[in-house]
């Protein structure tokens, strides 16, 4: 059953992929532009930290490498699971209809559907910073790559969870937009400007701690324990979204609508 | 004639104003936002007066610079995001049938969009002012508040100008949203959105002079700093600049994309 799942969504991942290289010159202005957005937005922290050495023991390279992680795992969510955005509307406009006829997770289907193309702007630009803030070496290569699989799965994770919320509350589409951005938002900033009440929500319903923080002390200081941890919220939190949508979709109301998908 | 043009693109605010007012979710979304958004700056700014950060280079009082950026951010999410409207109507084709009503489809979208800034500006001033003053406790003088709100308005009604030409660039590319992502950050750095443009570089400060960014964002914002580095006059005159130059270039951009537009179909 996972075997079979994995191959899906391996077989997926590559028809998308395909897709979005299919219109090149689009493409590569995505790519292009979304590498130069964020290292435009970068200058505001390389001016602010020209000013002062360290922000409450963060220096530069250490912020460069918590947007660096983000970034990747951003664009490694949105190329791989684009569908994520849309799945507010999916389930609004009774989208879903033609998935429910397929043999396979409705889920892992809705997700494939949309690959941004943008994501691969994010995931190179996200690369770059990691090797920019001198902080991750060769040997440690692999590690940064599994703590950004898991912080990407973190974030799609969040998103089935806020867009799903369409099945009971119907058009949250705004709402879960901000909500997701939010929590792009806080995993963007430095951990130690946080604390007291709004910590506790950063590590549990908006996660921006273990999609950002967590993942730059595993790699400041590789522990198999922070590692483990880890990967055991990101299989949790995608447990949860994969319960959530299910219970959701027992809810479903059909768009009576004929749509192809491909 | 006048009268009766004014009153026709009148009842296009009228209309986008009462739309904005009944879909409330995105309103309360961008509130929500806002909030979210000074809290964490005001941490920082925290963090960056214990790190030694002269913070007197840019304002008399080291509080003044979260009210700064509440004014910036204020002007910034009042503007509504147009472009994304223009550009599914170019990609739908619906713009074809816009192109034949008897009003001009630019000034039209320009007047929904200032409806919907009616409506944002408002209750995001509110956020921006009960915001700041939970995180400061305190408030700079009311001559300085009286001055950022005329000219807050006015740079958001230019900026949502500017997001109407990045919408019709959607005649050629399909999709603007590049153009609008280095666009925005432009303006963040440029603006000084997120930090007063005198803590970047002599460079950024240099190349900013030659773009609108800092007349719509740092420098109606800076009143609140105290440092009068820009008087209203001045900042009325290079806004009038700015918006004459933004009306010349979208209505040549709309002349360029209706005289190549190819239309199929009925």
């Amino acid at each position: 059953m996972v075997a079979k799942t994995l191959s899906f969504t391996r077989a997926l991942i590559a028809t998308n992929v395909k897709a979005t290289l299919a219109l090149r010159g689009a493409f590569v202005v995505q790519v292009v532009f979304m590498v130069l957005n964020n290292f435009t937005f970068f200058v505001f922290w390389w001016a602010l930290m020209g000013h002062v050495t360290t922000l409450r023991g963060w220096r530069l390279g250490d912020i460069q490498m918590l947007f660096g992680i983000v970034a990747a795992a951003f664009g490694l969510a949105v190329t791989v699971a684009g569908g994520v955005r849309h799945l507010g509307r999916f389930i609004e406009d009774g989208d879903l209809d033609t998935l429910l006829t397929q043999p396979k997770s409705v889920l892992v289907h809705a997700l494939g559907l949309r690959s941004q193309p943008s994501g691969f702007g994010d995931l190179i630009s996200g690369l770059i910073f990691i090797a920019w803030s001198g902080q991750v070496a060769w040997r440690t290569a692999a590690i940064a790559a599994v703590v950004i699989v898991a912080s990407a799965l973190i974030l799609v994770a969040c998103g089935v969870v806020f867009f799903s919320l369409a099945f009971w509350l119907g058009r949250v589409e705004t709402v879960a937009t901000q909500l997701w951005e939010l929590l792009v938002t806080f995993s963007l900033y430095p951990e130690p400007l946080f604390g007291g009440a709004l910590r506790f929500v950063l590590f549990t319903v908006l996660p921006a701690g273990f999609v950002g923080y967590l993942p730059v002390r595993i790699l400041h200081a590789p522990s198999f324990t922070n590692v483990t941890i880890l990967l055991i919220v990101a299989i949790a939190y995608l447990s949860l979204a994969a319960l959530i949508f299910d219970r959701g979709l027992r809810r479903y109301a059909s768009g009576s609508r004929f749509t192809m998908f491909g | 004639m006048t009268a009766a043009r004014i009153s026709r693109y009148a009842a296009f605010s009228r209309i986008s104003a009462k739309q904005a007012r009944r879909e409330r979710n995105e309103l309360y979304g961008r509130m929500a936002f806002f909030v979210v958004i000074l809290g964490v700056f005001s941490s920082l700014w925290r963090a960056v007066a214990e790190a030694g950060m002269p913070v007197a280079v840019v304002a008399a009082d080291p509080r003044a610079v979260v009210w700064y950026l509440a004014a910036t951010e204020w002007i910034l999410l009042s503007a509504p995001p147009i472009h994304i409207e223009i550009q599914e109507a170019v990609r739908r084709g619906d713009v074809v049938y816009r192109l034949g009503h008897p009003v001009s489809y630019v000034v039209a979208e320009f007047a929904s969009g200032l409806g919907l800034l009616a409506v944002r500006a408002p209750f995001l001033g509110l956020t921006a002012f009960l915001c700041a003053f939970a995180f400061t406790r305190w408030t700079p003088p009311l001559t300085a508040l009286l001055i950022v709100v005329p000219f807050g308005f006015a740079a958001s009604a230019l900026i949502t100008a500017l997001y109407l030409g990045i919408g019709l660039l959607a005649f050629w590319l399909q999709d603007v949203a590049p153009v609008y992502w280095v666009w925005q950050k432009l303006m963040f750095v440029l603006g000084g959105l997120m930090l007063p443009l005198e803590l970047y570089p002599a460079f950024v400060q240099r190349a900013a002079v030659f773009t609108p960014f800092p007349s719509l964002l740092a420098a109606p914002a800076s009143f609140v700093l105290g440092t009068h580095l820009v008087t209203p006059g001045a900042l009325a005159g290079r806004l009038v600049i700015w918006s004459v130059a933004t009306a010349f270039g979208v209505s040549w951009i709309f002349r360029r994309a209706v005289s190549a537009v190819t239309i199929n179909g009925g």
